[in-house]
């Protein structure tokens, strides 16, 4: 990413997703604090709907065309799809998610607190039972090596619903072409999604 | 007696399976109908979580004791229920789409439905266009309830409805749809004939669809 760009990053709080109107809130708030009238990427997919009723204002928005961050992970839709029909039951653990502790095991370790032994393994159970797989995605050897430990141990706790466990070299090929198309707008294809000045984003507009 | 609603209702929002089943049982003692528990009780409870989850004020484990608890009543009320001779509405068929692993709310639909008196067809999970098929051919339902919770399954929705006119069948039953990344407009767009946006919602439509609202 040039400078100039990843000096105007601005990063948005971790799961926000899990309640998507937040996400909605949080994503408008940043627009708008954007005082001239600029290109703002998006660093989301559709993201259950978090995205949908966002208005761009005087803003134009360049979003991946995708549901979610995986397609991002793994670096295209295509891939994304691929990985989905050969097992729909997939949950995906990143570098990034394991250091927000956002996976199973620490959602345990959570709710246990909060909740006792008893009631958290049934809740667990109840939301994770029919999941068949674990996917560790990360994009180097380096990253896969020193955050397999942490992956391995959430892979453990999985194998009471016994989920398999496996390991993806993901791509940043995405995120790189959503540079590119920052750079020049009119460089955008099927998967990507523009938004132009006070249009707003709909979920028409991801499905593919 | 608004006493013992208020009661139930709080007891259904804190998700408490042992103290509900006892408060039933208070109620009817106190010469309340099944009916009467249900609805101003259970139901009001079940009503105030979709408000809040909705809201992001609940999370996934408060609705799921919540619906812990719902089921304990159930237990209670069901028999009950029957007995009573409320009249049946119907058959409803319901099950999450292919792709899709998610039962949670599903399930809980199907509870609220029951409730509000139709008999549910179950298809669990990660159900094939067929698999509903052949459930409508052999059940022959008023409703077929389908859901889905990621924007990835929701498509499938519109794939079965498709299958399910294409089988001859589309006729013969409503369709109505939930589920965390669905609304109107999606339902309109497959050609369902109802939406609902939380699970006692759900129960209301399915009795519209059938006319009993």
């Amino acid at each position: 990413m040039p400078a100039d760009m990843a000096e105007q990053v601005t990063f948005m709080d971790y799961g926000l997703h899990r309640v998507p109107s937040k996400l909605t809130w949080a994503v408008q708030d940043a627009i708008d604090a954007v005082e001239h009238p600029s290109l703002i990427v998006l660093g989301y997919g559709l993201c259950g709907n978090g995205l949908k009723g966002i208005n761009a204002r005087q803003h134009t928005l360049l979003i991946p065309r995708t549901d979610d961050c995986i397609a991002i992970l793994l670096g295209s839709y295509k891939k994304y799809i691929q990985e989905f029909d050969t097992t729909p039951g997939t949950y995906y653990l990143t570098k990034g998610w394991l250091e927000a502790g956002s996976n199973p095991l620490q959602e345990y370790e959570e709710i246990k607190e909060k909740y006792g032994e008893k009631d958290a393994t049934w809740i667990m159970d109840q939301q994770y039972q029919h999941y068949e797989r674990l996917v560790f995605v990360t994009h180097n050897q380096e990253d896969l090596e020193a955050y397999r430990p942490q992956a391995q141990e959430v892979a453990e706790y999985c194998q009471r619903w016994g989920y398999r466990y496996e390991e993806v070299l993901g791509s940043d090929i995405y995120v790189r072409r959503l540079i590119e198309v920052a750079m020049a707008i009119d460089k955008t294809d099927s998967d990507f999604v523009v938004i132009p000045p006070n249009g707003e984003v709909t979920q028409d507009l991801f499905m593919r | 007696m608004s006493e013992i609603y208020e009661k139930l209702s709080t007891a259904i929002l804190e998700g408490d399976a042992d103290k509900t089943p006892k408060l039933v049982n208070r109620g009817l003692k106190q010469g309340l109908t099944p009916k009467e528990v249900l609805d101003n009780g259970l139901i009001v409870g079940m009503d105030e979580v979709g408000v809040r989850f909705k809201r992001g004020d609940m999370f996934v484990p408060e609705v799921l004791m919540s619906a812990d608890a719902m089921a304990a009543g159930m237990l209670i009320l069901r028999p009950l229920l029957v007995e009573s001779g409320a009249e049946l509405l119907g058959k409803i068929v319901m099950g999450t789409v292919k792709g899709d692993l998610h039962d949670i709310g599903k399930n809980l639909v199907s509870m609220m439905c029951e409730g509000a008196g139709f008999e549910i067809v179950n298809l669990g999970f990660n159900v094939e266009p067929d698999v509903f098929i052949n459930a409508i051919k052999e059940h022959q339902p008023a409703i077929v309830g389908m859901s889905a919770m990621l924007t990835t399954t929701m498509r499938a929705m519109g794939h079965t409805i498709k299958a399910i006119e294409e089988a001859g069948l589309r006729d013969t039953v409503k369709v109505f749809v939930g589920g965390a990344p669905v609304d109107k407009e999606f339902a309109d767009t497959i050609g369902a004939d109802g939406y609902g946006s939380n699970a006692p919602g759900g129960a209301e439509l399915a009795k519209q669809l059938v006319g009993a609202a």
